[in-house]
């Protein structure tokens, strides 16, 4: 009988390959396959690469056939969010701004990946340059949800967790600026990592929030993620990103360590919070238990300050979001408005045209809280309100290794169900202090919740640089409580078998 | 006595002028919306006016201690770059070696 790709993990794959089992274009052909049988429904990608698929899944196989050494990621299809670059493929950020423009250059972090023998398959669809909960920003088209195709996938990088959880790709790349990795994935019921900033390169990567964005991966499994992670971080520091670190660790090595004796921090009063339904608190209970029963102890730690952590977000995103944006002018890229009179009309015009409506919100609420009086009413505080979270989480990791919260207050919910911007903002309020921070956050799926049946999540937080630390606890959740490799049941099965 | 956390509401006027400067040409129709959303987002900051933050330093970035790296302005053809038919291939209306704007001072429109 036929093995289907959605039931191997990316492991599975590259150890298949490199055994000569399949080839990496049995795989590719595989992958395509199942797009094009799962992408009526699911709508993940806006744009799939064959023949740049089946051109890398023909290198790997070539460089087996010669007998030459191959990479960890051995013909492991891959997708990528659309704000990071790709030569031979369109770079749009899901924005009408960025509509046809093609990639120049290739990111450091997708280089990575087809430097330890990937396969790209395509780019992701996404909120409006990473601007949302829901992926519903989009200039193009929604992504369903696909535990349930009436429901978004969540945001920003919903292409991405969408496209894992169909089983289409067992591995793609997304980006958290707020917990736009995190939410995503436990909406979609996958891992999802933020790692610690400046362990994973953002060189080629459109910029959001220069001091919030990271790159992290999304896989089936915290086995598959780790081994992303080998990597996209293991191979050093990047020379074209500045605030790239080097982070020299095997992130497989340990993954599979005992837990007992060590220290899982427990927030009170964030399972207490307006909003965080019944069943998302229970699977902080679940995963809890199975950490205990691991052999973890569990301690009460403080974070005062974290409530303002939204709050001093939608000060520095904004800011930041809108000093980048501004080299969006029409001029040199992106869309531009025609038969205007003066340079200032052009500009205006392109950018009112170009971006879609969140996009022009943030820009210009950054744009007033950078403004001359304000900035010190907003701007500078936030960024000491900055300076007490960081030193919340400094304490409270005296006390313990990781922090057990909840990825999301909710499950998936329905599209146009939240249509005001400023509610859509307290999809994050779980997320978006480890961005602040700039610490390391993973998304790891307890099962389905008893209201919704849908998927839910719980996040582990873990201190600077200690991503690997807070995958061996992942991976002890997940063998508490967890199901991985499961792929959403309306899709499993369908095309992507391997011949 | 006046509570000193709260900040006045955005008219529709500041807004346009907020606009003008962010380089965004929103409709009216547009303008009423922001109003709206930019004195609902303002009200969500509240909690940082609440703060008594004397003394605190701030933190721009998680990484702190970065500084500013200098180099001379040469060509250095070990490092990458892009050649200039790729640097322009993503412009709307290039000339060429060259990207190409109206004019800049608005006194006439040339051939846009």
């Amino acid at each position: 009988m036929a093995t289907n790709l959605d039931q191997l993990s990316a492991a599975d794959i590259a150890a298949g390959v490199h055994a000569g089992k399949f080839s990496a274009t049995d795989v590719a052909v595989a992958a395509l396959d199942a797009i094009k049988a799962r992408e009526p429904k699911v709508q993940a990608f806006l744009e799939v690469v064959e023949s740049l698929a089946l051109d890398a899944a023909g290198k790997t196989d070539a460089r087996r056939s010669h007998g030459e050494e191959l990479g960890p990621l051995a013909g492991v299809p891959i997708a990528v969010k659309d704000n990071m670059h790709l030569i031979g493929t369109h770079t749009t950020c899901a924005s009408h701004m960025l509509e046809g423009y093609k990639s120049v250059f290739t990111a450091t972090c997708v280089q990575r990946l087809l430097d330890a023998g990937a396969t790209p398959i395509g780019k992701t669809n996404m909120d409006e340059f990473a601007f949302g909960s829901s992926t519903e920003t989009s200039y193009f088209h929604p992504t369903a949800n696909p535990w349930d195709t009436a429901r978004v996938p969540g945001g920003s990088s919903g292409g991405s967790a969408a496209a894992v959880a169909a089983g289409e790709v067992p591995l793609a790349l997304g980006s958290d600026t707020g917990g736009s990795i995190r939410q995503p994935a436990s909406f979609c019921g996958v891992v999802g990592l933020k790692p610690t900033y400046g362990a994973v390169s953002r060189y080629g990567v459109v910029a959001f929030g220069s001091s919030l964005d990271q790159v992290g991966p999304f896989g089936r499994s915290v086995a598959d993620v780790a081994l992303a992670m080998n990597a996209l971080a293991s191979p050093g520091r990047d020379p074209y990103d500045s605030t790239s670190q080097d982070c020299p660790v095997d992130f497989l090595e340990h993954l599979e360590d005992p837990i007992a004796g060590k220290k899982v921090g427990i927030v009170p009063e964030l399972l207490e919070v307006e909003g965080l339904t019944p069943e998302c608190r229970l699977a902080i209970d679940e995963a809890r238990a199975a950490l205990e029963k691991q052999g973890a102890e569990i301690v009460e730690v403080d974070l005062p300050n974290i409530s303002s952590a939204v709050a001093a977000y939608y000060v520095i995103g904004p800011c930041e979001a809108f000093s980048n944006l501004a080299r969006f002018d029409g001029v040199r890229y992106g869309y531009q408005e025609k038969g205007c009179a003066t340079l200032a009309e052009q500009t205006s015009k392109s950018r009112a045209h170009g971006f879609g409506a969140e996009a022009k919100r943030r820009q210009m609420l950054g744009a007033y809280l950078l403004s001359s009086g304000v900035y010190d009413k907003y701007y500078y505080p936030a960024q000491q309100v900055r300076t007490l979270i960081t030193r919340d989480y400094k304490h409270a990791y005296e006390k313990c290794d990781v922090i057990l919260l909840p990825a999301s207050p909710r499950t998936a919910f329905k599209f146009g169900e939240i249509s005001d911007p400023t509610q859509m903002y307290a999809s994050d309020m779980f997320t978006i202090s480890n961005n602040i921070v700039g610490n390391g956050g993973i998304s790891v799926p307890v099962g389905l919740g008893k209201d919704s049946n849908l998927p839910v999540s719980v996040q582990l937080q873990g201190p600077a640089f200690k991503d690997r630390v807070l995958l061996q606890f992942a991976r002890a959740v997940e063998r508490g409580c967890g199901r991985p490799g499961t792929v959403a049941p309306g899709f499993s099965g369908k095309g992507g078998d391997l011949s | 006595m006046a509570d000193m956390t709260t900040t006045p509401r955005l008219t529709r006027d500041e807004v346009a002028q907020i606009a003008d400067y962010a380089r965004i040409a929103l409709t009216d129709d547009e303008l009423d919306e922001m109003t709206n959303y930019m004195n609902e987002a303002v009200a969500l900051l509240k909690p940082i006016r609440e703060y008594d933050l004397e003394g605190v330093e701030p933190t721009f970035h998680p990484i702190g201690d970065l500084s500013n790296v200098m180099r001379e302005d040469i060509v250095d053809t070990d490092q990458r770059a892009l050649d200039i038919d790729t640097a322009l291939s993503n412009a709307s209306t290039p000339r060429k070696r060259y990207f190409r704007v109206p004019s800049i001072l608005g006194n006439e429109g040339g051939d846009f």
